[in-house]
């Protein structure tokens, strides 16, 4: 009897300490962050950023403006299933970070971001200001 | 010996006597060796943008699209990072136990003015990844949501696991 409360506390003790190892990798996956594809188009009227966020919705996806550094951060949710063994990977972090500092011809303060299908589309105007003007001759 | 700069005086003179019986290959050399000290400025000029553009973009561009993998004790679970196409877009196929998911991604329609800088994968893709034997293709769900398209295919009834009830 001794013996085998001893090997059901050494199952358990295991078990522990893989769950923990697990816990610890998810951690890990957690902190490595990928760094999404954008595309950048500037015109006349403003910039235009699409930026690849595969799996991140709308509640977990975070913009911030500071400064002049305009920040995107994502997490991935694919739901998993609880009892899922991987046995391939592309995508080994469940986070997606990029920084792009924005030029101050830029009017950080209307941005418009719009996510769809996992791609951030964000319009940046370019300030009154700046954009181009035609500047009229007056025939004295 | 002749130094380095007779002998590029040489086929400098050379290319100036046989310069209309030389043929475009031989004359495209010659030329390079004639413009020698400014040819690799020009490499630079041209070049070096575009070396640079490709080695960062060999590290952000990756195959597309992305797969991770799994199984469950009653599925195999595929998820394809298929960001920017509409549901209707994704063709999914299950022959022989490969599955294949193909699309195309198109480019943004945007202003021709417009100063671009392109990472993001545009173009017809298509992915095959081999099933585990014991899969049960008929039973396959497939769930895009977020970019991501989900596909959940059932292993056979008789691989999964089952619980076996001992009477008394």
């Amino acid at each position: 009897m001794t013996t085998n409360t001893g090997t059901e506390a050494a199952v358990k003790q295991s078990n522990n300490e893989v769950s923990t190892a697990q816990q610890e990798s998810n951690a890990r996956a957690q902190s490595l962050e990928l760094t999404p594809a954008a595309d950048i188009h500037e015109t006349k009227d403003g910039a235009v950023i699409y930026i690849d966020l595969p799996g991140v919705s709308k509640d977990s996806l975070d913009i911030n403006m500071d400064s002049d550094v305009l920040t995107i951060k994502g997490g991935v949710n694919l739901n998993t299933p609880d009892d899922l063994n991987p046995t391939y990977m592309d995508v080994h972090a469940g986070f997606y970070s990029r920084k792009f500092t924005l030029s101050s011809e830029l009017d950080s303060a209307k941005i418009d971001a719009n996510l769809k299908n996992g791609v951030l589309q964000l319009e940046i105007p370019r300030s009154e200001k700046h954009k181009p003007r035609k500047i009229e001759v007056k025939v004295a | 010996m002749k130094s380095a700069l007779e002998k590029y005086e040489l086929i400098h003179n050379l290319k100036i006597r046989s310069d209309d019986k030389l043929t475009g290959g031989i004359e495209m050399i010659s030329n390079m060796l004639r413009f020698s000290p400014s040819f690799f400025e020009g490499f630079d000029e041209v070049l070096a943008p575009e070396f640079a553009r490709l080695t960062r973009e060999s590290s952000r561009t990756r195959a597309y699209p992305q797969v991770n993998m799994g199984v469950t004790d009653k599925s195999v679970e595929v998820y394809l990072f298929t960001p920017g196409l509409e549901a209707s877009e994704l063709d999914v196929s299950i022959e022989k136990n490969l599955l294949s998911v193909s699309g195309e991604r198109t480019k943004d329609d945007l202003d021709k003015n417009a100063i671009n800088r392109r990472e993001r994968f545009v173009g017809k893709f298509k992915r095959t990844v081999a099933l585990p034997e014991d899969v049960d293709p008929d039973q396959t769900e497939a769930v895009y949501r977020d970019g991501v398209l989900h596909i959940s295919v059932a292993k056979k009834a008789e691989v999964q696991p089952c619980q076996i009830e001992v009477k008394v």
